[in-house]
Formats: structure tokens, sequence, C-alpha cells
């Protein structure tokens, strides 16, 4: 198709030379259809560097060109990646894994040292990574991260070149998950030395133990693609030849060029949604995030009552919500914690831990507890702000949740939309009423979420407070950690009193609403980051 | 001359100076943080990051480091592109935008120039009428909405050009065209209101007493005279196609500088904000620079000197 | 010569005669005695296209600023069930204002999808079942009021400073100028990005940036005419009687500036209007529920293909508003313009 519209145009030889190359390699495909595909993200790539990488599109770009000890699958679950098999000591937490042998693109062989050296060089403080805190079970990382401790005594060692030795602080049943994000991945050394600080800031000054390799990325600019690459140890499996990629800022542009026949991919807002929702190329995938409100207790005295955080959350329309206001595939929430991430025994998290009064609505409800909240509270009327990003969802979302809440007698509502990063710090900073806020799972575990709700967590911006919740996380990450059932248990017994006592306001669980062209098969989604995963895609 | 071009070239490394210190002042003002991942940090990691990026010295040292890099060149490392030099990263991305840019400038003010001297020779005529609604409407229509426009009914209706995509010549003409809108109808307006002021000298007069033919008074006489003027507007519409890259880019996915720096500004890039600024600054100073310097080469009249007068 | 000459003697006069006197006053100004102002609005009715403009202007102005009295519904009140209603106008039956719409292809009435009953929409509804034509009856209040409120600072700083900047002369008028020489080379934008940013994205921010930035060309063309006045007879009259020199830029030159101000002023209330839009794309506009044409127009725009008329509407009305500024800002030029006075 590109090669079509490139020579209709004349085109430029530059871009004709690359293709002609795409084109040159598939010839020695058993006569099956080109096997390229045209994708398209909202943004572009920010870093390859993976102990510095922050935002999604790189980390899934990275998932694609390179490989960590174990990789995600389909479910949840994980599969091995460059380790082939791995072991969990009694106490969980002595995890050793054992390295298969592959290459690197430029030949070397990827070795447990390769894991060390990475894992090191994120930890260690100079590198200044803002994901580092991902390593604070490990042994040391955190002491090391402060610049308490020497890099050495990290709790990663290589037992010869095929064998990773962790220790970690507590056990940690999740530990799993976490090895396959691009944090976790390999670097190689000499690689990295050798470009210093300038390592991985283009396609070319990075090397590959992935599915693919990157081409033509520059740095900054918005197309590259991914090439398949021949030295991946499980190349027989990897049957796409090239994608392409190209980073559409503008989502009406993206879809337009969808329809013009240029991409095999977009995503979609809401009023598109409803053009497509009957197409054969339409996708909706549930992502393992939650939209939540959070009530500042610290700064507004009457969050503290418990009523009117029960009047707030009954007077939100959730299901009128998603389908009328967002309508971008986006459900009402079981709980805080999304649904379709985790699940024991075959029973989903968010409904073994569901509270129905924690996300249904109910004006009359609402109203009541709203008048005896007042009554306790002794106010006539309350006149506070909402906060939230600027983004066209975060404003559908302010103003819709204002129009909800000025429903209940004598509450007036501001809105105050900010650009994320300045939300962000008022958040943090309890600069706020009420604020809309996000969470994007790392990992498939319920514990991410839920995490954040303890009295002393610093994202826990309204600062809602309750000692058995507190309890039942500790326990679940010390002496239950490392039982399953019984961890799980607490998970959800913090979960309902979290609901029940409306500690916080679910909203939505995210959801992606895409167009795939019908003949793109086998790219696998995940709810949780990178999102998605080429490796298994090919065209029919 | 020379005394007049060091005159110049001092206000505009003045200018400069003053422009990188504002901007590095009004950032340390700005709400918010440059961390792309501050959610999941806590205090103790942002201080920790920080130091790496030297935010935790004094602002006067952060501003004398700042300062000493802006004179080599060095405007610091990108907060959106980590390790990415914000001087590769303008440097990178310059290339499409001063080609739309470009592109976009000399067919606004051509097709300006032919518009509005057309209007002024059959003024008060229909030509004329259609001359003047045609650049009112140019000025009218916000680029966004021209671009979206251009994007819908000639690249998604009507498939005459490419979209979504750059790389060759077929990509660039709807931004080009979006581009060029605004210019065309400055340049319509200015050469209409200078061609009837020329239409109506005494030397025009003179030729035509002379009994000179009226292409031949409108080409030797009017058109050269009033083109002289235009050259004063080439500043004003050099900001007009900068304001108008930042939204065009975006919409086209131009992979510039103008949607960079719009990008930048939402995500607290300070070096990226502060970087393009400058460079911002520093391409229409030189751009006032050449104009006024043509100018003077043009038109006798003018004499460039060190005075002011 | 002198010595021939005739001595007068009273014989020599004769009385006026009342016939005579009649003669006499045919010398008289018939015509009644205009003012500068007086004339240029004769002028300017005469100039069809601007006085059309006038009035398509004061009808706007009308329509926002007495927006509580033309609004069909409440523009702030959200109705998420009847969200993105296509324009319905009962009675006509022409796609567009039927209340049907496209749909995955098919014209569907999106007014019975909704269950929308009698309920209509005279220019259709937003995302949240806002009524769209009171959207932008207060969305063009919202932005005449930043362009006018904008206009006003400029107005009053860039006058003072050109006047000063003339008035003054010497080093006080070079220093000044190289400020202004300074901001010039300075893209205005960038500028008004960087403030609003730091005064944290609203109305008032955006005025003031707007503001700040283009006080610029007032103060130079008030310079200009100032320096032009400075020596002029009725001004040296002035400054020969002793006058303040505060009262003659009050009394002499502010009269004499009037035309300069007014179409310049003209052009910066649309610039205004233009800038505002441009910052509501780019995402620093006014902030919700709060609307501008700049925020409607910018909401449209992402939904073009499937909802058109979201675009359109608020686009036409800035568009006409610029137009009908631009009109009349050239029509005042030329009856300002002492060329042009018959």
């Amino acid at each position: 198709m590109k090669l079509n519209s490139l020579a209709k145009l004349g085109g430029v030889a530059l871009l004709s030379a690359v293709v002609l190359a795409g084109c040159g390699s598939k010839s020695s495909q058993s006569g099956s259809k080109k096997q390229t595909l045209t994708w398209t993200t909202p943004s572009n790539i920010a870093t390859m560097d993976t102990s510095t990488m922050t935002d999604l599109y790189s980390a899934q770009t990275a998932n694609a060109t390179n490989q960590g000890l174990l990789q995600m699958a389909p479910g949840n679950k994980v599969k091995p990646g460059v380790a082939k098999s791995y072991t969990v000591s009694k106490d969980g937490k002595t995890w050793t894994f054992n390295l298969r042998k592959s290459n690197w693109s430029n030949g070397d062989p990827v070795t447990a040292k390769d894991f060390v050296f990475a894992w090191q060089r994120t930890v260690k403080p100079k590198t200044a990574s803002q994901y580092a805190y991902i390593f604070a079970n490990i042994k040391n990382a955190a002491k090391i991260n402060a610049g308490k401790m020497a890099l050495s005594k990290m709790g990663v060692k290589a037992e010869g070149n095929y064998k990773l030795v962790v220790s970690l602080n507590k056990p940690q049943s999740y530990f799993k998950f976490m090895v396959a994000q691009p944090e976790f991945f390999p670097q190689n050394s000499k690689v990295v030395n050798k470009y210093g600080s300038k390592y991985a800031t283009n396609a070319k000054r990075n090397v590959y133990n992935g599915p693919f390799l990157l081409k033509g990325w520059n740095g900054t600019n918005d197309t590259w693609k991914l090439v398949k690459n021949s030295k991946y140890w499980d190349a027989k499996a990897v049957k796409m030849q090239t994608i392409n990629f190209q980073a559409v800022k503008d989502p009406s542009t993206s879809l337009n060029g969808y329809q013009s026949g240029k991409f095999d991919y977009t995503t979609l807002n809401g009023t598109q949604v409803k053009q497509y929702k009957n197409d054969k190329d339409y996708k909706v995938n549930k992502e393992a995030s939650t939209f939540y409100l959070e009530l500042n207790e610290k700064k507004d005295p009457i969050f503290k009552n418990k009523n009117i955080r029960k009047a707030i959350s009954y007077a939100i329309d959730r299901s009128q919500f998603v389908n009328k206001v967002l309508a971008d595939g986006s459900q009402a929430p079981k709980g805080y914690v999304p649904d379709a991430m985790s699940e024991r025994n075959g029973k989903d998290f968010a409904d073994q831990a569901y509270v129905k009064s924690g996300v249904s609505y109910n004006l009359a409800q609402a109203k009541k507890y709203w008048a005896k909240g007042l009554q306790e509270t002794g106010k006539k009327s309350v006149s506070l702000n909402l906060l939230s990003d600027d983004t066209d969802g975060a404003k559908k979302s302010t103003e819709f949740i204002q129009s909800q809440l000025t429903k209940l007698p004598g509450f007036k509502v501001t809105n105050q939309n900010l650009p994320f990063k300045t939300r962000l710090s008022r958040s943090q900073n309890g600069q706020f009423d009420m604020v809309i806020s996000a969470w994007i799972a790392d990992y498939p575990d319920p514990s991410n979420f839920l995490d954040l709700f303890t009295s002393t967590n610093s994202y826990n911006n309204g600062k809602w407070k309750n000692a058995q919740y507190d309890a039942l996380i500790k326990k679940s990450e010390n002496q239950d950690a490392n039982n399953e059932a019984a961890r799980w248990n607490d998970m959800v017994q913090a979960e309902k009193i979290l609901m029940n006592d409306q500690g916080v306001v679910p909203l939505y669980q995210q959801a992606l609403s895409t167009l795939q062209k019908s003949k793109v098969k086998g790219v696998q989604f995940y709810p949780t980051s990178p999102q998605y995963g080429w490796q298994n895609a090919y065209i029919k | 001359m020379v005394k007049y071009l060091g005159k110049r070239i001092f206000y505009i490394v003045l200018t400069l100076f003053i422009v990188s210190t504002i901007t590095f002042f009004l950032m340390k003002f700005m709400p918010g943080t440059p961390l792309t991942n501050q959610a999941k940090l806590t205090p103790g990691q942002i201080h920790q990051i920080y130091k790496q990026y030297g935010l935790d010295k004094p602002v006067w040292q952060q501003y004398l480091v700042y300062l000493a890099g802006v004179v080599h060149g060095n405007f610091g490392i990108s907060f959106q592109f980590s390790n990415q030099a914000v001087s590769y990263l303008i440097g990178s991305r310059m290339g499409p935008s001063l080609i739309i840019g470009g592109q976009g400038m000399v067919l606004g003010v051509l097709v300006g120039l032919v518009v509005g001297s057309l209007g002024a020779v059959k003024a008060n005529t229909w030509i004329d009428t259609t001359a003047t609604i045609v650049s009112i409407l140019f000025v009218s229509i916000p680029s966004f909405v021209l671009a979206v426009l251009l994007q819908y009914y000639l690249g998604l209706k009507l498939r005459w050009f490419p979209i979504a995509d750059w790389g060759g010549f077929m990509y660039t003409v709807l931004p080009t065209l979006a581009l060029a809108a605004s210019p065309l109808a400055e340049t319509a307006r200015f050469m209409r209101t200078e061609m009837v002021d020329v239409l109506s000298s005494d030397y025009i007069e003179l030729a035509k007493a002379k009994g000179l033919g009226k292409v031949g008074i409108i080409y030797h006489h009017a058109l050269r005279n009033s083109l002289i003027p235009i050259i004063t507007i080439i500043g004003p519409l050099t900001v007009n196609i900068m304001t108008g890259s930042m939204v065009v880019e975006n919409i086209f996915s131009v992979p510039g500088i103008g949607e960079q720096f719009v990008k930048s500004v939402l995500t607290n890039d300070y070096p990226t904000i502060m970087g393009l600024t400058i460079v911002y600054c520093a391409m229409l100073c030189v751009v006032l620079l050449i104009t006024d310097i043509l100018y003077g080469l043009i038109d006798p009249r003018i004499r460039l000197s060190g005075n002011n007068n | 010569m002198a010595d021939n000459a005739k001595p007068i003697s009273a014989g020599d006069f004769k009385p006026v005669s009342a016939a005579d006197r009649g003669k006499l006053d045919s010398e008289k100004i018939s015509a009644p005695s205009l003012t500068f102002l007086q004339d240029s609005w004769r002028r300017l009715r005469k100039n069809r296209a601007a006085m059309i403009c006038l009035v398509i202007l004061i009808i706007l102005f009308i329509l926002a600023f007495g927006s509580g009295f033309f609004e069909t519904h409440n523009p702030n009140a959200t109705n998420p069930n009847l969200a993105n209603l296509p324009p319905k106008i009962p009675g006509i039956d022409i796609n567009g204002f039927n209340g049907t719409i496209e749909q995955s292809g098919t014209r569907v009435n999106a007014y019975v999808q909704a269950h929308a009953g009698n309920a209509y929409y005279i220019l259709g509804t937003d995302y949240l079942g806002r009524d769209l034509f009171s959207r932008i009856l207060y969305g063009t209040r919202i932005s005449l009021e930043i362009a006018l409120i904008a206009s006003f600072f400029d107005l009053a700083f860039g006058v003072v400073y050109g006047i000063v900047s003339g008035w003054m002369g010497g080093r006080v008028d070079t220093i000044m100028q190289r400020i202004i020489e300074i901001m010039l080379s300075i893209p205005n934008l960038v500028v008004m990005v960087l403030l609003i940013l730091v005064l944290k994205p609203g109305m008032s921010a955006i005025i003031y940036s707007i503001a700040i930035t283009s006080w610029i060309n007032m103060a130079r063309l008030v310079r200009a005419q100032t320096l032009e006045l400075k020596n002029q007879e009725f001004i040296l009259a002035a400054r020969a009687l002793g006058e303040s020199s505060w009262k003659i830029s009050f009394k002499h030159l502010l009269p004499n500036l009037s035309s300069v101000i007014i179409i310049n002023l003209m052009f910066t209330i649309p610039t205004a209007i233009f800038f505002e839009a441009f910052l509501s794309y780019i995402g620093i506009g006014i902030s919700a529920p709060q609307a501008s044409l700049g925020t409607l127009i910018n909401d449209g725009q992402k939904n073009f293909q499937f909802l058109p008329y979201q675009m359109w509407y608020p686009a036409i009305v800035l568009s006409v508003l610029m137009i009908a500024f631009n009109i009349l800002g050239d029509g005042l030029r030329d009856s300002f313009d002492p060329k042009g006075r018959e």
C-alpha cells in the first residue's frame, strides 16, 4: 500500500529506497501476504534507554525490541523470555532465573551479567532514573538509590553467565510480572559504555535482543519502524517483517489516515466510537486503570464525614457517564481495583471484592446521606472546587461530575482544569478540594492499586485513613506475603473496607477503543504496560 | 554600513540576552514539575533527580550555568526526551517547519501580490471586490479551522493530497496552503493600498501623459514602486507563520518544531521551552535585520546609518 | 505715485443697502459646520459595506451581551442523554436542520434515537447535551469580553507610551524606542504562552498576556502621530500660551490622535479574539465550563467529520465577527483620512 501511494506521488527517493529494501527481504517469504503493517501511536518515542524510560510508548517499543527474563502473555500471565525457567525459594525471598543461550543483535551473548549491569545502572543515583523506585523490594536497592550504599551490594548476582539470583526484602509473588517490564530488561555494558550519555538516544546507538530491531528513529522524529530481528532466539515464531510506526498527535488526523488506507490501526474518541461501533474493525480493549475522585479530608474536614462521602458517590450516575458522556468503551467501575486484571481460582478480584453501594447511583439515597452529613457537620451549604487535567476526557469528566454533584442541595462546585503536571503537584501538595485522579497498573496485581490508600502513602492525596485497612495491607505484605490464599483474602477485605467507607469514589475503568484492519491478526493487547505486543502478529 | 550592522547586531545580542533572562525566570515561577513520572515518586527521589539535573542549586547559579550554556549554543537536556540535547532536538525538527513555513510564505506573498495589484488596478470593479473579500476572508478564518477543512475535503474526500504523514513534496501541499492563507491576505491588503497610492502619484500621471501603455506603466513603474514597502511586512508575516505552524503541524502530523513547542509547553519541558523561545526570537531578529538591509539596498531614499532618524 | 493719491473723503463711502447685504451673505459658509468626528461619520455612512458591518456588530453585541434574553436553554445545563444532537428547527425538513445525521453511512434521526421527545435545539447540542446556540451566544460574549478588556489595557498603555515617547523626544524617546524594538523582535505568541503558564490558565491570564504583548503597535502609531502633531501650529500656540504638557496632551493631542486610536482598535479587537481562539486550540484557553468561540471551535474540530455543525456554527460566528471588524476598520480608516474629504 505504501509502495503504491508513493509510486503515485513520484515519491522521495530516500523513502522509496527504504520501502524497496523492505520489499527485498520479503521476497524470501514463501508466497504469503506482505508481512508489513502501519501502526499509529499518539506520541513519539522519548528514549530507548530502559533505565530512564517513563512513558508508555517508549516502553511499548522497548518491549518489541528487547526482552527481559520473562515476558507478558495473554490473560495477565507470564511466559519464559530470556530465562527459560525460574525457581523461588521457600521463603519467597530468593528468585533464581536460568537463562537460555541467546544473542544481542550485534552478536554478543545475552548473559546474566547484562541483567546485573542494567539493574544496577537504573538504581545508581547518577542515572537519575525516575523508575528506580520499582526496584525498592530488591535487597539494598533503596539505600543504593539514596546514595548510602555501594552499587555492588545490590541483591542481584550473576552466577556464571546463565544464572541470575535475585534477593528480595520481602516475598513478592508478583515479582514475576515485574521482571517482564522494560525497567528490568538487560543492557549490553559494552554498548552502554561506548555511547555514554548518548546511549539509546537514536536507533543506532543501541543494541537489541527482542523480536524486532528498531530502525529509522533519529531520536526526535515521528516515524520509525520495527524490522524482524533474525538473531532473536525465537525468531521463527515472528511472522511480521516490518511494522511502520507513525506518531499522529491529532485523533481526527489519525482516523482520516486510517480511512484513507494509510494506517492499519488507530484509536478512537467518543464521537468516533459512535460511528464505528458496528464496524468489523472495531475493538475495545479494557485497560487496568481506574479513574477516581479523591476528597481532601485534610483541607475540608467535611469530607471526614462518611455520609458526605457516600452522598457524593451515590450522586454520580456512572453508567450515564461512561455510555453517554465518555462513550469511548470505558465502563462503570466495579470497585477501586479494575476488573479483568487479576484473578485467583478463576474468580476476578473485582467481583470478589464487589461492594454495590460503593459504586452505584441513587440520587434519593444521595440526598438523604447528604442531608444527614450536613446536619452532622453543622453546615448548610458547601462550595468547593473540582480539580482535574485539561485533556478532553478530563474536561468532559469535570463538567459531568460538576453537573451531577450540584444536584445535591446547597453544593456548589467550581471546576479547575490544569495541565497534567500542574494538576499533579497540586494534588500532591493538597491544594484541592476534590480531584479526579487516575492510576494505571504497572503490573497486574491488586497491591499495585491498594498500596496507594494506606495512610502514609504519598499518593493518598485525600488523606483518607483507616487503621483496619492499613493493618490488612501490612499483613498482606508481611506475614501473608508468601501465602497466596491469605494474601488474596487480605486484599479483598481491604478493598471492601475502602469501598464501604467510601475512602475513594471510583468513577470509571478506562478502555481503549480502536480500529484495527481485519487482515491484521495476532496483535496481543495487555491491560497493563506495555499494552501491545506484535511478535505473534501476522497479515492474513 | 559597518557601523550600522555592528549596532544592529549589538541590539540583537541584547535582545536575546533579555529574552533568555526573562524566560529563565518565568520558568522558575512555573507551577508543577518537569518530571514525567512524578505520580510515582517520593519527595526524596524527586530531590535526588533534581540534584542530577542541577535543579537543587540556588537560582542565580542555575541562571549563570544556563547563560554560559546558551552562549555555546547549549540549551541543556530535554526533559521529555531523556539525554537528548535540546539543540539537537531543535535542529532535527527544524527542517520540516522551515520547508512548510518557507513555502507558505513564498506562496502567500506571491499570490497576495497578484491579488493585491489586481485589486488596485481594477479598483472599484468586481475584481477588486472579489480580491478584498478573499483577503478579508483569509484573515478571518483561524488557521486550525482552515487546516481541518483542507484535510477533510482535499485530503480525505477528494484524495488529491496524501495526509497524516511526512515525506515528499505532496505531503507539504496542504500544510503550505493552510499556512499561506494569512500572509496572502495581509500581502494582498497591503499591496492594494500601496498600489492605489502609487497609481495616483505624479510620476504615473507623467508616464500616462507620455503615452506609455497601461501594462508598461503597471509593470515598470507601479509594481516596482509598490513592491518596496512590502519588504517591511515580511517581519510581521514571519511571526504569523511561526504561530500558524504550531497548529498546522499538529493537524497535518508534520514532524516540525512548532508542534514540539506546544508539546513542551504542555509537559513542562523547561529546557526545550527556553531553547525554542531563544531560537524563535533569534530567527525573527535575523529576518528583521535582513529586511531592513534589503530595504536600504532597494530604496535609495533610505540610507542605513548609525543614526536613529 | 503716493503724491498723486486722491485723498479719501466721506463722500466716497456709501451705506450698504439691504439688497447688497444679501450679496455679502453669499460668501458665508452655508453648509453646517461639522466637527471632525461628525464629518467622518457622514463619510462612513456612505460606505455601505462598513455600515452593514457596523449593524452586524451591533446585533452581535446585543445578542452576546443580552444573551440571557435570547438563549433558548441554559448554556451550562448538561443533559448527557441528549448529547451530540444535530440541529433541529421544527417545521423545516432540510437535511442539516431536521435533526437527522449520517451515522455509519446511513441517515438516522438522532432525536428519535436519543428519545428526545419534543425537545429541539436549533443548532444542536454538544458532547454534554448543552444547547449549542446558547453556548455560541455565551461564547461570543466571553470572546468579546476578552477582546474588549485586552484592547482597553492595550489602548491605555500603548497610547500613554506613544504620547510620552513622542512628546518628550530626545533621550527618553530613544530609550523607549529601543525597548519597543526589542519587544518587536520577540515573537509575541511565545511570550503570551509563557505568561499564561505562569499566571495559570484562565480568563484573566489570557487578558493580561494579550494586553502585555499587543500594545506595541498602538504605541508606535501614536508616537509617529504625536511627532507629527508636536510641531504643528496649534500645539506651538498652546505651548506659547504656557499650557502644561498634561493639558496639551489631553486637550489637543488626544482628540487629534483619536482617528489613529480608533482605527487601530478596530484591528486589535479581532486580533485578540484570534489569539484567544489560538490559545484554546493549543489547550491553554478558557477553562470549562466557561466557553469562548475558540474553545467551541476547538471542541467542534475534533469531531468535524461526524458532527460538522459543531465546528461550522461557532466558526461562522467567529469569521463574521472578524470580517465585520476588519471591514469596519477599513471603512473608518477611509472616512478619517483627510484626503478622502469631499
